[in-house]
């Protein structure tokens, strides 16, 4: 009965977010996709991100997932001359901010597979740490409240469970405060599980973020699922609302081109999709049963990023569908 | 640096703009910038390129496209800063885009406006900023707006593209116009979402919203799917209305 629904589960208040490229407008750019030697900038790239707010603010969506590389080349070890980018883009980044507070938009970061922080190899731990900090400058700089973070996974096993889990405690407890605040650790699909990074929180109290296909994929303690969804909701600092990731597994057949090396002739073969893939769109009975159990259990509201194929198309698609398969969901 | 010789792809994104007097030609030149006031900024700024659409300011190079940048920053600053010469102004204290470019460079060939339209911002690629023939082959549509495109094209239909009209503050577009010697005739698109079924929100303001039969128009509306079923009757159709219009007006305005 609506009269029972709780209103922070209703769609009003319940953010549906995408990450990073945009179908549903031809020609819009996440970033500035230059090579070096073509002068790319972290102002072209605000520009881009400017467009696609001005996208999200018509098709009131709320909720964006920036490019990781966003800033090009910030970090390069042997590019000093893009370090200063962040500094040099005060001001834009400060008005884009004021954009991004007036549409309510809430706006986040995720690790790219190759910033692995706890990492054996120290130069790519350290490069990783400074991928995460110039992130946290940046949504410093756009003078974004917390619940604007960075979402990385604990990273590798390399052969032992416990000292990975510790690399990954003691490259936390050496990130600089800002920074420390900014970060959220997400379950994965082949690792570390919803067990592993509540350990995680236990040591260093960084907020978590519950992945459901990851967790439908990899449980390896056999937690329940709405009980693993309420430890990473209350993992949260009081005030900031938590995140959740969110995609339905592809069941559509894959098509594999293959050119052979040395006849250059192209083969098309036919392969089952794999359980980690994700579908273009999103099942919206999936979802409605995800948020009804949730709402149900009367936990804590959340925000979702959609991780679809179809990007923004599947926030509107899925807009859609709930409000004919759970109309309850559409009003306080 | 050209196009030819970096590593850029053929679908960077450029913006077109408009230049309309020669002080601002020899800014973007000689000092490498131009500006837009934040305000009233189109929707798309976003690029890797800048060129510029010359207005009748500019003599034998008016009315066309001939040169282009390579952008290198978006600044932020208020208009006093880019301009301190001028300090009655009365925007001096808005904020305003100040799109840094590299050294401009001559198209391999202008690009003109065939009619006296209003043309203020259009985002493109630098493949189609290479290649066009004139302002039309710009304009980036979805797949059956770019079908019936190349087909008027190939019957020597001579339509313009995002053709605006202003009414008050509202700005609206047809998505193609053919202006005749005795009356217009609006060609509107209907039914061409990204997927069929998800709505996305065009640009521009509905054109329903502006009377286009209060203001002389013929209006034509033609489902994407008569395109992609049956294109030689929409051509048809098309010509039809044309023909009761007079043929169409080859560039009568200048």
């Amino acid at each position: 009965m609506a009269s029972l629904v709780k209103p922070y589960f209703s769609m009003d208040t319940m953010r549906l977010g995408f990450p990073v490229n945009v179908l549903g407008q031809p020609g819009l750019k996440s970033h500035d996709t230059r090579r070096w030697r073509n002068h790319p900038h972290l102002s072209v790239s605000l520009a881009y991100l400017r467009d696609i707010f001005v996208y999200l603010h018509r098709q009131g969506i709320r909720m964006y997932r920036m490019a990781s590389d966003l800033a090009p080349y910030v970090t390069h070890p042997d590019m000093p001359w893009f370090h200063s980018q962040i500094d040099e883009c005060a001001t834009e980044l400060t008005v884009l901010g004021e954009t991004v507070k007036s549409q309510r938009l809430r706006l986040s970061f995720h690790q790219s597979l190759s910033n692995v922080m706890n990492a054996q190899d120290e130069a790519i731990a350290r490069n990783s740490a400074a991928q995460i900090t110039a992130q946290a400058r940046i949504l410093e700089s756009m003078g974004l409240g917390p619940e604007a973070v960075i979402v990385t996974h604990v990273g590798g096993v390399y052969g032992d469970r416990e000292s990975a889990l510790e690399r990954f405690t003691e490259g936390y407890r050496r990130l600089p405060e800002f920074v420390r605040r900014r970060l959220a650790l997400e379950n994965d699909d082949r690792h570390f599980c919803v067990a592993d990074i509540v350990h995680i929180h236990h040591e260093t109290e960084v907020p978590l973020v519950f992945d459901y296909l990851h967790f439908l994929n990899h449980n390896a303690q056999g937690i329940p699922m709405m009980e693993a969804l309420d430890l990473c909701l209350r993992s949260w600092p009081h005030g900031v609302k938590p995140k959740v990731h969110f995609s339905s597994p592809r069941t559509a057949m894959r098509v594999i081109e293959q050119t052979h090396s040395e006849t250059s002739q192209k083969t098309r073969r036919l392969r089952a999709p794999r359980p980690i893939q994700h579908a273009d769109f999103i099942d919206p009975f999936q979802f409605v049963s995800f948020v009804r159990a949730a709402k149900d259990r009367n936990l804590r509201a959340f925000d979702v990023m959609l991780e679809a194929k179809a990007k923004d198309l599947a926030v509107l698609h899925l807009r859609k569908q709930m409000a004919r398969f759970a109309p309850e969901t559409m009003s306080e | 640096m050209t196009a030819e010789d970096n590593d850029l792809a053929e679908d960077s994104p450029v913006l077109v703009a408009v230049m309309n007097n020669r002080r601002d030609f020899s800014i973007a030149r000689d000092q490498g910038w131009y500006r837009i006031p934040r305000e009233r900024a189109p929707s798309r700024i976003g690029a890797d390129y800048l060129a510029f659409y010359q207005t009748k300011s500019f003599g034998e190079e008016r009315w066309a496209i001939h040169y282009y940048g390579p952008i290198r920053h978006f600044r932020i600053a208020p208009r006093g800063d880019l301009l301190p010469e001028e300090p009655d102004h009365p925007r001096v204290d808005e904020l305003y885009y100040k799109i840094e470019i590299g050294p401009l460079q001559h198209l391999p060939r202008p690009i003109p406006s065939r009619r006296l339209r209003r043309i203020t911002f259009i985002p493109t690629t630098l493949d189609r900023l290479l290649h066009a023939e004139e302002i039309n082959d710009l304009w980036i549509g979805g797949v059956v707006e770019e079908r019936l495109w190349r087909a008027f094209k190939e019957h020597g239909i001579d339509a313009e593209r995002n053709y605006p009209l202003r009414e008050k503050d509202e700005a609206y577009q047809i998505d193609f116009a053919v202006l005749c010697r005795h009356g217009n005739v609006a060609i509107l698109l209907e039914g061409e979402p990204s997927v069929e079924n998800v709505h996305i929100i065009r640009e521009q303001p509905r054109i329903e919203d502006y009377d286009l039969a209060a203001h002389g128009w013929t209006i034509l509306r033609v489902p994407c799917s008569e395109i992609i079923d049956s294109l030689p009757g929409c051509l048809d159709s098309i010509l039809t209305a044309m023909a009761r219009h007079g043929a169409p007006s080859a560039h009568p305005q200048r």
